[in-house]
């Protein structure tokens, strides 16, 4: 226990195996207009206008870049509503009814290898920026951002860690579509110009090894390497990625870019294949439903825009001996914990995990250090706790709270229960 | 069914928590337990029942205190807040009228005057009132359970068996009551409880008991040890003297069997078991011990390279009078220690230099206790937030290594010329 403590139980032993079941035809589907990011949007359609798949009907607003908004099914538009998103805030969504018939847009044409294959930087990047694929990993960062860099760039990595427990969306994802990673991860090393391609997964995961090493051989003029991480927490944040599968240390406050390193999340590598090849843009993701608190945890490929609230009712709904409960969208160590399930499903919903509520006991904390040997990012969390307890800003400064990542390992280890994650998040609020 | 909402992350570490932890080093502590039994009968059993029975009754009159006050504070209304504030509005305006003596001024004094008449004597009927509910109500009363009272978690019971096991099986049994009760009283409880004290309460209390009653008893059985000189003893009169070994063969050192000494300190095989245990438990931090030990190794063989002397002396230094006792139940209670790793182990290297010095310098021929106090008050300097570390960065490497050779070089200095 007093001990660099990292290994988090992964409970994915109760859905990885299972198969993919397909759910992707809601009778409504709702598109989100905004999001953290792009806080304004205009919608192009109006009430009663006939839509198709792959159409576009408006336009978010982000800070620095625009974004399309697609639609994910063929049908009517109805309404605008307000539903919660995947990182927990109240969006305005636009209600489409679905017509089954997934009639596609004109635009949504296979493009032949031939021409893929020749295919400049430029005109990779502009697809990837049209068919607005942002990170799937959670961040929602868009991905044309990253890869229209001006570094030089000598290694892709994708990351398949996802080191959060219950997780098993990317799981599947590699299971169920091997080759569109492969050909997603050759397309941004087309654009990219890297010479290396890694494929970072947990060595635990030997089915996925198994799996990649397949299909590796069919890739075999290009140099992709799959690298075997360690089982730990949080090997999947993005720094600890790089350092265990290329031996590449990226300080807190640089970039990737600029040490010479892309790295995209296994979903949204696939995306930018589906993109790229058939010229579509995220309209169908996998996503996990798990959690004790839930009667029949399972795999599940959805169309975007589906309500949580069905993907539940899919399940057999709660268990009926909770009494409290807790729906997280997103892994159980950083996911947001939601207010009820009425939650939209965007591209960067990973998983929706139905808890029975724990109330910790907290103790007094009895300075084990427990914490402190155990955060990724070399920050004392016992220290920062007490600070923000008196109210000590140059101390916070001192201690560096602003690197604190949020990975929840502090919370995780403490002996006494206490929720030191919440105290660090309070003091990197308080210095800005 | 109810949904509802709390802040990542929704999992925690199942088999992790306090009362395990310290239910870990009171089973670590049994074979030592035992041991003192055996070797010292019924004597040892009640100075071990006592100095539990003392602490934990301690704590719990203590809370049992704490919390009565603390329920008659929340019957408390602000009706005392009015009363003095309405005497202090009287005196401003009185000070007013005095100093700018205008009409006006007085006369906003006696219409204040008329309303404090009115009010005061209703607010004091009011406060009597509350008193009188708030302490007739049952928040006097004796409650068996009090919230901060911690006997479920272990602590202070581990705290009462690491006192006892320190004592020497002469002392009077009132002596082992007073000590032990003084001791947490002043090292934890006024400190406010579990996880806020500075010193460990197991070696305040032990050395409450030397400074307190020291003169009651000799130095030598008192200490270090039951009846007889013991190997230390015998070093602290005569520093470099080579026959002390002649008493107690290495085995017995180690062993403990047969040996004077406190009752839990002299069997250095048994502290070692439940060092072994809590450490494959990791319910300590296992560096701790490590670097103090060696610390106090490498002092003493430089010593032993400088003075030609035989291995005989770091040997007895390092299985004597309570080191490994010391270094591995008392330097390593958590709240007591730095948190970060480095900070753990110049703690420890601090420890060693300390407990040398003592017993080739000091007055006492034990400094293991002394040592433990002297360090804890410099944790929260080691702690600062501006220099204190979770990982050794190269400097920090360098200037430790120069601190290391200059504590040698030091004591070494001071052995030849000083003694």
């Amino acid at each position: 226990m007093i001990t660099r403590s990292r290994k988090v139980s992964d409970y994915k032993q109760l859905t990885k195996e299972l198969p993919t079941l397909r759910y992707v035809d809601p009778e409504y589907v709702y598109i989100n207009l905004n999001t953290a990011r792009c806080k304004e949007y205009t919608l192009n359609a109006k009430k009663g206008d006939r839509v198709k798949l792959g159409e576009i009907i408006g336009e978010r607003k982000g800070p620095f870049f625009t974004q399309p908004i697609y639609s994910t099914v063929s049908g009517h538009i109805e309404d605008v509503v307000e539903k919660i998103d995947s990182t927990g805030i109240t969006v305005e969504c636009v209600r489409i009814k679905n017509d089954f018939k997934d009639t596609y847009h004109e635009d949504i044409t296979d493009r032949p290898d031939s021409v893929i294959h020749n295919m400049s930087k430029e005109e990779i990047v502009e697809i990837v920026k049209e068919k607005g694929i942002v990170g799937l990993g959670g961040s929602g960062f868009p991905s044309y951002v990253k890869l229209d860099t001006d570094k030089d760039i000598h290694t892709v990595v994708i990351n398949a860690v996802e080191c959060e427990p219950y997780l098993s969306s990317d799981y599947r994802l590699i299971k169920d579509q091997p080759e569109d990673i492969f050909r997603g991860l050759t397309y941004i090393m087309q654009a990219s110009g890297a010479k290396r391609g890694v494929i970072a997964v947990k060595k635990t995961k030997t089915e996925l090894i198994e799996v990649l090493e397949r299909e590796i051989a069919r890739f075999n003029e290009w140099n992709i390497q799959i690298a075997k991480l360690d089982d730990y927490y949080p090997q999947g944040w993005e720094n600890a990625t790089f350092e265990q599968a290329i031996g590449v240390k990226v300080p807190v406050g640089t970039l990737p870019m600029d040490k010479g390193i892309l790295g995209y999340n296994v979903s949204t590598c696939a995306s930018i294949y589906e993109a790229v090849k058939h010229n579509l843009p995220i309209t169908k993701r996998h996503l996990t439903v798990n959690g004790d608190a839930v009667k029949f945890p399972q795999n599940i490929r959805v169309r975007v825009g589906t309500s949580v609230r069905e993907l539940i009712k899919l399940s057999d709904g709660y268990s009926e001996e909770a009494d409290k409960i807790e729906v997280i969208i997103g892994g159980p160590m950083m996911g947001v914990s939601v207010e009820n399930d009425d939650v939209v499903v965007t591209p960067t919903t990973t998983s929706v995990l139905v808890f029975h509520s724990v109330d910790h006991k907290e103790e007094p904390c009895v300075r084990c250090g427990s914490c402190v040997f155990s955060c990724p990012v070399d920050i004392q969390p016992v220290s920062i706790m007490n600070a923000v307890k008196r109210d000590d800003t140059v101390s916070l400064k001192e201690l560096e709270a602003n690197k604190c990542i949020e990975c929840g390992l502090c919370a995780y280890v403490c002996t006494s229960k206490i929720h030191v994650t919440d105290y660090v998040r309070k003091g990197k609020q308080q210095i800005g | 069914m109810e949904i509802v909402t709390k802040n990542a992350p929704h999992l925690r570490r199942p088999n992790a928590n306090v009362t395990r932890m310290m239910r870990d080093v009171s089973i670590a502590l049994l074979p030592l337990v035992l041991f003192a039994i055996y070797q010292h009968g019924v004597g040892g059993l009640l100075i071990l029942l006592l100095s539990v029975l003392a602490m934990v009754a301690t704590e719990y009159v203590y809370y049992q205190i704490s919390d009565c006050i603390e329920r008659l504070n929340e019957a408390k209304t602000d009706t005392v807040q009015q009363i003095r504030d309405l005497r202090a509005e009287r005196k401003n305006l009185k000070r007013e009228w005095k100093n700018e003596k205008t009409d006006q001024s007085r006369e906003a004094y006696e219409t204040f005057l008329k309303t404090y008449e009115e009010k005061m004597p209703r607010l004091k009927e009011t406060l009597k009132q509350e008193k009188k509910e708030a302490s007739s109500k049952d928040n006097l009363s004796f409650r068996l359970n009090n919230k901060s009272f911690t006997i479920y978690n272990f602590s202070v019971v581990t705290s009462g068996i690491i006192y006892g096991l320190t004592l020497p099986d002469t002392i009077p049994l009132s002596m082992v009551v007073i000590a032990a009760v003084v001791g947490l009283l002043l090292s934890k409880l006024i400190f406010g409880g579990m996880g806020q004290n500075i010193f460990n309460p197991a070696a305040f209390a032990r050395v409450f008991v030397v400074l307190a009653f020291g003169a009651a008893l000799s130095y030598d059985a008192f200490v270090d040890g039951a009846a007889g000189a013991t190997a230390l003893s015998a070093l602290s009169e005569n520093p470099l003297a080579d026959n002390v070994t002649e008493h107690y063969g290495y085995w017995a050192m180690f062993s403990g069997i047969g040996l004077p000494g406190s009752l839990g300190e002299t069997s250095a095989l048994l502290i070692l078991v439940g060092g072994i245990y809590l450490a494959l438990r990791k319910s300590f931090d296992i560096f701790v011990p490590i670097t103090y030990l060696a610390t106090v190794f490498v002092l003493s063989y430089s010593v032993m390279l400088t003075q030609g002397l035989g291995f005989w002396y770091p040997a007895v230094h390092m299985l004597s009078g309570g080191l490994f006792f010391g270094a591995i139940y008392m330097a390593t209670d958590p709240i007591t220690i730095p948190v970060t790793r480095p900070g753990r182990i110049y703690f420890a290297f601090g420890l060693g230099v300390i407990t040398f010095v003592i017993r080739l310098f000091g007055n006492l021929p034990e400094g293991v206790v002394f040592a433990i106090l002297i360090m804890n008050m410099f944790v929260p300097a080691i702690d600062y937030p501006k220099w204190a570390k979770s990982r050794f960065s190269l400097r920090a490497i360098l200037i430790f290594a120069i601190v290391v050779v200059a504590a040698i070089l030091i004591t070494n200095l001071g052995v030849h010329y000083g003694l």
